[in-house]
């Protein structure tokens, strides 16, 4: 293959975060418009103030033209964000945060910080519950062996850091491991 | 890492030379390791490159003793902390020390191969979080950043100088993937990059 090595291990956050535009997200259009195909599905109508459906690319493109307000989804909250966080500092477990939580909370805080309350806070406890959350995955690290490792609830974007090394750190351990009874094949 | 027949790791860790300690008498051979004997006599010493040790010991004809990275003094050292020793340091360049010890490791009885898997599974453990630590640390400090941590004599430079080829793959990888994050998580603020 002719990508570069770095590419070859896993998709890049951008592209992620391309993946994660597809997910749908509600929004108050401040502008009419007819129900519309689209290569991934039909979206709308469009009838100010009524709230709609549409994919998050979508709502992106309007919000940036000032045509429309998102509704920031549940979980985009100071409440459950920070019981998120007590959970994720006191459990030995990861919180369940929706999978692709990373991409779409900060898309969102980057081009729509007016329609989320006190962002600040929410930025702040997003920035926790990242750190909270890597602390473990590299406990995960010490847990590694060459059968299977599981922690559940990670979601995409931290899956996707760790994978190049964990899955290298993997493939390793399954050279370095011997079973006795493979003596039979040599 | 593998034993495939293409893989450049196998092919050097197979130049490493091993000591083999030959049972009979073979003639016309004595310039195999390097003297001016004619013959090898039997119950001499020779370091024979591991590719062509494979034939000598699997014909019966010598028998090969572990080498010395891997030796009684090394494993101790290990044991007591996987992170002090300096891997590299016991390999010549360009090979690795797992990778070593993996084809010393298919060379060996079942005893004595298990118990070296074990060795090199439990280093490779000992030492995996530190060089991941390191990696995101270094991914961290960006581009210019470089011995922020602490002196040239510290023991995470000293750490990192003696990591073995594998680890330093690691390390790249974990270091690569963390920058693109940090990368991504730092860009765009305010939808700039986003264009209409």
């Amino acid at each position: 293959m002719s990508l570069p090595q770095s590419l070859r291990s896993s998709v890049t956050p951008p592209e992620l975060e391309l993946v994660a535009s597809q997910q749908l997200i509600e929004i108050i259009p401040l502008i009419a418009m007819e129900k519309t195909a689209f290569i991934s599905g039909a979206f709308g109508p469009l009838q100010p103030p009524r709230k709609t459906k549409i994919p998050l690319w979508m709502a992106i493109n309007l919000k940036l033209k000032k045509k429309c307000h998102i509704v920031a989804p549940e979980w985009l909250a100071v409440e459950f964000l920070q019981s998120c966080l007590d959970e994720e500092l006191n459990q030995p477990g990861f919180s369940m945060l929706p999978f692709r939580y990373a991409e779409v909370s900060k898309v969102l805080l980057d081009i729509a910080p007016d329609d989320i309350q006190s962002t600040d806070k929410i930025r702040s406890l997003l920035k926790d519950l990242r750190e909270a959350r890597q602390a473990k995955s590299r406990e995960g690290l010490d847990q590694l062996n060459r059968g299977e490792l599981s922690l559940s609830n990670l979601c995409s974007l931290e899956i996707n850091e760790i994978r190049p090394f964990f899955v290298h750190a993997m493939g390793i351990l399954t050279h370095l491991h011997r079973d006795a009874s493979t003596e039979d094949q040599l | 890492m593998d034993n495939d027949y293409f893989s450049i790791d196998a092919i050097l860790a197979e130049n490493q030379k091993i000591q083999c300690k030959f049972k009979q008498r073979i003639p016309e051979m004595g310039h195999l390791g390097g003297g001016s004997e004619r013959d090898i006599t039997a119950l001499s010493k020779r370091q024979i490159p591991i590719w062509l040790a494979y034939i000598i010991v699997y014909s019966d004809w010598a028998d090969f003793d572990i080498p010395q990275p891997f030796s009684n003094k090394v494993r101790n050292a290990l044991r007591a902390e996987p992170r002090s020793v300096r891997l590299s340091n016991l390999v010549g360049a360009g090979t690795g020390w797992y990778v070593f010890g993996k084809t010393i490791m298919d060379m060996l009885g079942d005893e004595q191969g298990v118990e070296m898997s074990e060795m090199l599974v439990a280093t490779f453990k000992g030492r995996l979080v530190d060089v991941i630590d390191q990696a995101q640390h270094f991914a961290a400090l960006g581009p210019v950043g470089g011995g922020g941590s602490g002196g040239v004599d510290s023991a995470p430079q000293m750490f990192r100088e003696g990591l073995d080829t594998t680890e330093r793959e690691l390390f790249v990888s974990a270091q690569e993937s963390s920058r693109r994050m940090r990368k991504w998580y730092e860009e765009g603020n305010g939808g700039t990059k986003r264009v209409l």
